[in-house]
């Protein structure tokens, strides 16, 4: 557990002190502000909803998670400094995991930034503030299981702009295109499909429930893929 | 404390280490002096838990480097070729980090970081940021982490490539010390090096340990021919035909130099007492007479060498029991 955590303090510090940790920040209120702006959630007779906004921000993630954990493993193989860590008393679990709760640290607190128009909206009107924090709760759990699946695309190679690719391609795949390909299947890969739906899970949050089959749903991805990645690790010294 | 059996390491075909085996004792400094290329990095990578090894078996501090490798990586103290650092942390900040994962509780770890930034003398760069650091106090850095759990065990691969010669003497200095405390083993392509700073040396050239033995040991090994150079007075065929025939003597040079016959003599015995009643019985004025001692730096350079085209088991007797 120490060891975790230094290893997610580490990573947090240099998060915060890279320019991409300003650059993600920056860019993802920049695009969630315009969201709000564009969908004239403010204006006035409309209903005082954020659901624009957590409408939108899944495609935005696609995009802004695996920018977050591109360099938490890559790096560590590109500086070398995966050398001086696994030749330390640390497990490949434990620097996995403290890797993973950094980038997802980070993840949250950018999100929290978001709670500003909440704040605001509620100086304005009145909106469910029981259902915004359900679809917050949803928001976080997609954080939870994309960071996972970025970190291990971050484990599979050396170079940051690779490890991006291979998370962002994927989660674009699955989110952007999601609705058009089930419209396109049938029978049992439909319902395959929608199992794995993460926009439909994501639905159930943003009407102000928190369902049991997201939580599993989103929990059991990011448990699959960071013991992936803690096997990827183990496995570049067999090399 | 380290113990090494027929260790092999194959990188797909390629054959990087080849059946070593060593040992070295508790306190001994320990020379792995090899050409680039010849299996030092790869070796030290299966000693500190980094890479599995293809065949054989090593321990260190008695637990097996693969199946106890946590307990051999607590009480290894390791630093790499390269010197990997996180270059956005500050040297404070690194240590800190450093000491938290190996379990050093915060003021055991505080006085671990001043006890280890005094004797790597980087106690005016410890809130510097490690990219701005220059080689020598990079390196420093990385020697200072690797003391900060007080290791029985020191490996350092090729600690001072890339130095100043001021670095160079300084660090060499430092590493002479921590041998009074630690078990160290060395990692060097120069020979200089390791006869300056080690005990024993061992050598490794294409995967294979060619010899080993302490730096008098593998100097004796040499001396089997050498050469006495003198110079004389006298006609230079008399001289010639003179020296040739003292017993052991197998080749005779001459070479003119202002008036003065100057000859280099190839012997198994060392002559210069024959050479010298010779030259009062024959009335040669004699200006210099010496011999030349065979260098470690021409050992290795001829052991590198002869290894490259025959075959290596036969040039050195290696750590073979
Ligand atoms: N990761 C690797 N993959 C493939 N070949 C390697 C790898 N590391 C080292 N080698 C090769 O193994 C041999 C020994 O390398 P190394 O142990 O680094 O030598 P040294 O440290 O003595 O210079 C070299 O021929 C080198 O090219
Ligand atoms: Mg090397």
């Amino acid at each position: 557990m120490r060891n975790t955590t230094a290893i997610m303090q580490r990573e947090l510090l240099s998060l915060f002190f890279s320019p991409i940790g300003y650059i993600v920040i920056a860019g993802f209120l920049l695009i969630t502000g315009v969201i709000v702006l564009v969908t004239e959630s403010f204006g006035p007779g409309k209903p005082a909803t954020l659901r624009s906004v957590f409408d939108f921000t899944p495609y935005v993630l696609t995009i802004i998670i695996p920018a977050i954990s591109m360099r938490t493993i890559s790096e560590e193989y590109r500086s070398g400094t995966i050398e001086t860590l696994t030749t330390a008393p640390v497990s490949d679990m434990q620097f996995v995991v403290g890797k993973y709760l950094a980038a997802l640290i980070f993840y949250a607190i950018m999100l929290s930034g978001t709670l500003v128009y909440l704040v605001l909206m509620m100086r304005f009107g009145n909106p469910d503030v029981g259902a915004s924090l359900a679809a917050y709760f949803g928001l976080l759990l997609l954080g939870v299981s994309f960071t996972a699946f970025g970190v291990f695309t971050s484990s599979l190679t050396h170079n940051q702009i690779v490890a991006w690719m291979l998370g962002m391609v994927p989660l674009m795949l699955f989110v952007w295109f999601a609705a058009s390909i089930v419209g396109k299947i049938e029978g049992v890969p439909r319902q395959l499909f929608q199992q794995v739906n993460i926009l439909r899970h994501l639905d159930q949050f943003n009407r102000g429930l928190v369902s049991t089959e997201g939580v599993v749903f989103f929990a059991a991805t990011a448990v699959l893929f960071l013991f992936l990645a803690v096997k990827v690790v183990e496995s570049r010294r067999w090399r | 404390m380290i113990e090494v059996r027929n260790l092999s390491k194959y990188y797909g075909n390629l054959c990087a280490v080849n059946g070593i085996s060593f040992s070295i004792k508790e306190g001994e400094i320990v020379g792995f002096l090899g050409p680039n290329g010849a299996g030092k990095t790869t070796t030290i990578r299966i000693l500190t838990c980094f890479q599995p090894a293809t065949t054989g078996s090593a321990s260190v501090a008695g637990h097996d480097v693969f199946t106890e490798s946590m307990a051999v990586r607590a009480q290894v103290g390791y630093l790499p070729e390269s010197v990997p650092l996180y270059q956005e942390m500050r040297v404070r900040e690194y240590l800190r980090f450093r000491g938290k994962i190996h379990g050093l509780e915060r003021t055991a770890r505080e006085r671990a970081i001043q006890r280890v930034a005094e004797r790597c003398w980087i106690t005016d760069v410890i809130n510097r940021p490690i990219g701005q650091l220059s080689k020598g106090y990079r390196q420093r850095v990385g020697l200072a982490d690797s003391l900060l759990h007080n290791p029985r065990v020191l490996i350092l691969d090729e600690p001072t490539i890339g130095l100043d010669p001021t670095q160079i003497r300084a660090t060499r200095t430092l590493i002479r010390e921590l041998a009074q405390d630690h078990t160290v083993l060395l990692s060097s392509h120069i020979l200089p090096e390791v006869e300056a700073t080690c005990k024993r040396i061992i050598i490794i050239n294409q995967g294979r340990i060619v010899a080993s033995g302490t730096p008098t040991e593998l100097r004796q090994r040499i001396t089997g021919d050498s050469e006495l150079i003198a110079e004389f007075k006298g006609s230079t065929e008399e001289i010639a035909a003179g020296l040739q025939k003292l017993d052991g003597v197998s080749r005779v040079e001459t070479t003119m130099r202002d008036g003065w016959t100057r000859v280099t003599v190839t012997t198994q015995k060392d002559v210069r007492e024959e050479i010298y009643k010779l030259s009062i019985e024959k009335g040669w004025p004699m200006r210099e007479l010496r011999r030349d001692v065979a260098t470690l730096e021409d050992f290795f350079v001829k052991i590198v060498a002869g290894a490259r085209d025959m075959d290596t088991a036969s040039v050195g007797a290696g750590d073979k029991r």
